[in-house]
């Protein structure tokens, strides 16, 4: 059961142990309000908790309680009925759990806007009515993201591709549409991704170095805002900054025709940089911030963006006070055990070094092929666990033979032409089910790079990876522990889950 | 190996090199397959190894700025020395290595008793960018800044190249350059390494002075104020400090034409 709950009651919260939902010593659970339906006469309050599989998840809006009605992230725009808010909802750390999904599929009969045909579903051409038209989404909690074919900059000029690219599995039956697929008579290439979260955006667009070290350049500047571009936005890198992310989304998603006003992007650019999102209770752990621990959305808020961690402050310092949970006689036994267990997950993801092998992004940019490191040699960024040097990188999610099995999802064959550097570890031919940055460079060395995301909120909003092919975060752990040969115990592993439930 | 015989065989190297009196014959050249033999002091602590077929001797060509890939043949080229022998082979300082196309056998080996080094972040490193840069003060006059590239490559090596892009761009913003000069150099001439004639393509030496331009255009730097060159028969230049002279001619050479010490080059043609 997924119940709101006020702010002032939170601190007085005793999370019930083995169980989904929160028991509150003071008053009763507000009711269900945890939906966020466009256009709604609402108030979106400074602060909202939430429950989720973890304990509470919470997301502040510095900007103070803001009236929905009428703001542009909560307006739908368009007959589709999206709004900004309907992919990115506070119950789930500003994204949107497969959980959520389902839920809304039952009470709308699958008629909530994120079912919308556009991306909501397998394939626009299919019957929009049948649950089985939008399997990937109820499943996996994936929408079509469908990329121009041949890539193309942000002048929608053409780039000559480095690379063909084959359907080899269809199984959504949209790249083989006449109308979507990759021959009609606009190309594109169907791709299926999770939504990102809306939340924490200054680290998201914080710019540590200038130097984009993946790419061997400085990094570029927004014609638009002279900033530097971060590199940390969307999957594939599409779009430079949240300015033109906002644009390409309402367009995309939300089906706005014509320029998007200035204003509107305005507004929700404001609203955006002031929503910070991320597990602030965890049922067993109790309150993030309890025994030194510095969890939870505050300090998110009121910490420096962009910071590199390194060995005197190693990231996800702010749960390592958990070591000492023994010696704090008010803590349950269980509670004890799950506070070390944190910590000692904080140490093995920036201390437990081991070989990272063929990740173009990593290792063919002198590093070395293969290179000694811990998690923290990329997810490097204090507090969000992101990358300073920002960039995408393939971790082989999306590309054979590493990417999980998913004969649900479409498979590509990439052949590199004649002449063009190929793909530094997979060569001339790769087989993937997201060719990832590669649809927005062109490029053979950029087949499968998907952009590192933030690590924040994890436990709202499940499944994981951009093709969602970890359900759980525990299945992240078993991948990394499969693609790299890292040697966890069973101990280790659950450490790490555990610090990844309380992030 | 053990490390007591790589020492002195390196330590014979030198010895009978030096004796040639030729400052050139410190410096070995060899295409190879390399070898990653994984030792644990921390983070990127492994060693890189490789052996010279024509010797059958294993150098230690971890201290490049590029490191290899297991399972891809490279070019190294570097200069003996007698550090102590902690990977398992002859110790080779400064070293380059370049990836090449050709495949070769994956190669990685435990520590077994070698204790490895553990990384050392160069002595100079970008700083974050919430860091003020001090700009360079006059008076400036025409300056010249070399950037080196891997044999066959126009990728800017990181913890290096980025650095001296910084410097050109803080030294033209002080010094309001009236040009600024990029010249691509592409080693075409083959050179004979390991049975192999090696030679860079033409298209190389533009490749890279356009990298290089793009980079300095993303500091700052005015498009229209740069002029791009190109040689494809460098001379090679001592004063870069390469593992030998062949690798000085992978470069491009950035000139920061200034007319006024005092940095009003621009204001002067405006």
């Amino acid at each position: 059961m997924r119940v709101a709950v006020k702010r002032s009651l939170v601190a007085a919260m005793v999370i019930a142990v083995g169980a989904v939902s929160i028991a509150v010593t003071t008053g009763e659970p507000v009711a269900d309000a945890s939906w966020w339906s466009p256009n709604e006469p609402r108030t979106f309050e400074a602060r909202h908790d939430y429950a989720d599989d973890a304990g509470v998840v919470t997301t502040l809006n510095t900007n103070g309680p803001t009236p929905v009605a009428g703001h542009p992230f909560f307006s739908s725009f368009s007959a589709n009925g999206r709004a900004c808010v309907s992919c990115h909802q506070p119950a789930d750390g500003m994204s949107l759990s497969v959980d959520s999904i389902r839920k809304r599929w039952r009470e709308t009969g699958g008629k909530d806007p994120i079912f919308a045909a556009v991306d909501g579903s397998d394939c626009p051409s299919l019957p929009q009515d049948k649950e089985s038209s939008h399997s990937l989404l109820l499943k996996r909690g994936l929408f079509r993201i469908a990329r121009p074919w041949p890539p193309r900059d942000l002048d929608g000029k053409r780039i000559e591709p480095e690379f063909t690219i084959e359907v080899v599995r269809d199984p959504t039956r949209c790249n083989r549409d006449p109308q979507y697929g990759l021959t009609s008579a606009q190309p594109m290439v169907s791709v299926y991704r999770r939504p990102r979260p809306t939340a924490n955006l200054k680290y998201v667009t914080s710019v540590g170095f200038p130097f984009e070290p993946k790419q061997g350049l400085p990094l570029p500047t927004d014609a638009e805002t002279g900033q530097l571009i971060s590199g940390n936005l969307l999957a594939d890198g599409r779009m430079p900054t949240v300015r033109a992310q906002i644009r390409d989304a309402m367009r995309v998603h939300l089906g706005v025709t014509g320029a998007v006003p200035a204003s509107t992007v305005d507004s929700i650019e404001a609203f955006l940089n002031g929503v910070y999102s991320a597990q602030s209770v965890h049922r067993v752990g109790g309150l993030l911030t309890d025994g030194g621990a510095e969890g939870g959305p505050e300090v998110l808020r009121d910490a420096r963006e962009g910071d590199l961690q390194y060995g005197g402050a190693p990231i996800w310092k702010e749960f390592l006070p958990w070591a000492n949970a023994a010696k704090d006689a008010s803590l349950t036994a269980e509670q004890r055990a799950f506070r070390e267990s944190v910590a000692r997950g904080a140490e093995i993801f920036a201390k437990r070094t081991f070989l990272i092998d063929n990740s173009a992004g990593i290792t063919n940019m002198g590093f070395g092929n293969p290179v000694r490191n811990s998690c923290a040699f990329c997810h490097n960024m204090q507090r969000t666990g992101m990358d300073v040097a920002p960039g995408q990188v393939d971790l082989g999610t999306t590309n054979a033979p590493t990417a999980n099995s998913s004969p649900e999802l479409p498979l590509f064959k990439l052949t590199c032409r004649e002449g063009a550097r190929p793909h530094p570890h997979l060569g001339r031919v790769v087989y993937t089910q997201d060719p990832g940055f590669a649809l927005t460079t062109g490029k053979c060395i950029d087949i499968g790079k998907i952009t590192i995301q933030q690590m924040r909120g994890l436990a709202a909003r499940p499944p994981y990876f951009s093709n969602g092919s970890a359900q759980t975060i525990r299945d992240i752990v078993d991948y990394y522990e499969r693609r790299y040969r890292i040697g966890l115990t069973e101990q280790e592993k659950q450490d790490l889950t555990n610090l990844m439930s309380v992030l | 190996m053990s490390p007591m015989r790589c020492v002195s065989v390196a330590a014979l190297f030198v010895a009978s090199l030096a004796a040639a009196d030729a400052p050139d014959s410190r410096v070995v050249t060899f295409v190879g397959c390399p070898i990653y033999r994984d030792t644990d002091l921390g983070r990127k602590s492994g060693c890189w190894l490789a052996e010279d077929p024509a010797t059958g001797i294993r150098y230690d060509v971890t201290d490049g700025p590029t490191k290899p890939q297991v399972g891809r043949m490279s070019l190294f080229e570097g200069v003996l020395t007698s550090d102590p022998d902690t990977c398992g082979g002859v110790v080779l300082r400064p070293v380059r290595s370049a990836v090449l196309e050709e495949t070769c056998p994956t190669a990685i080996i435990p520590a077994e008793q070698f204790p490895g080094r553990r990384f050392v972040l160069p002595a100079e490193t970008l700083k974050p960018t919430w860091e003020p840069r001090e700009l360079p003060k006059p008076p400036y006059a025409t300056r010249e800044f070399h950037i080196v590239f891997d044999y066959g490559n126009d990728f800017l090596i990181y913890q290096y190249a980025e650095l001296i892009i910084e410097k050109i761009a803080l030294y033209a913003k002080a010094s309001q350059p009236q040009a600024v000069v990029i010249t691509g150099f592409a080693a075409t001439d083959p050179i004979e390494v390991s049975g192999r004639k090696l030679a860079e393509p033409a298209a190389l030496a533009k490749a890279r002075a356009d990298m290089v331009a793009l980079a300095l255009s993303r500091v700052g730097i005015d498009r229209r104020r740069m002029r791009i060159e190109t040689n494809t028969h460098p001379q090679p230049l001592a004063e870069l400090g390469t593992p030998g002279l062949e690798a000085s001619k992978r470069r491009v050479t950035i000139r920061v034409e200034v007319t006024s010490p005092e940095g009003r080059g621009r204001a002067k043609r405006g």
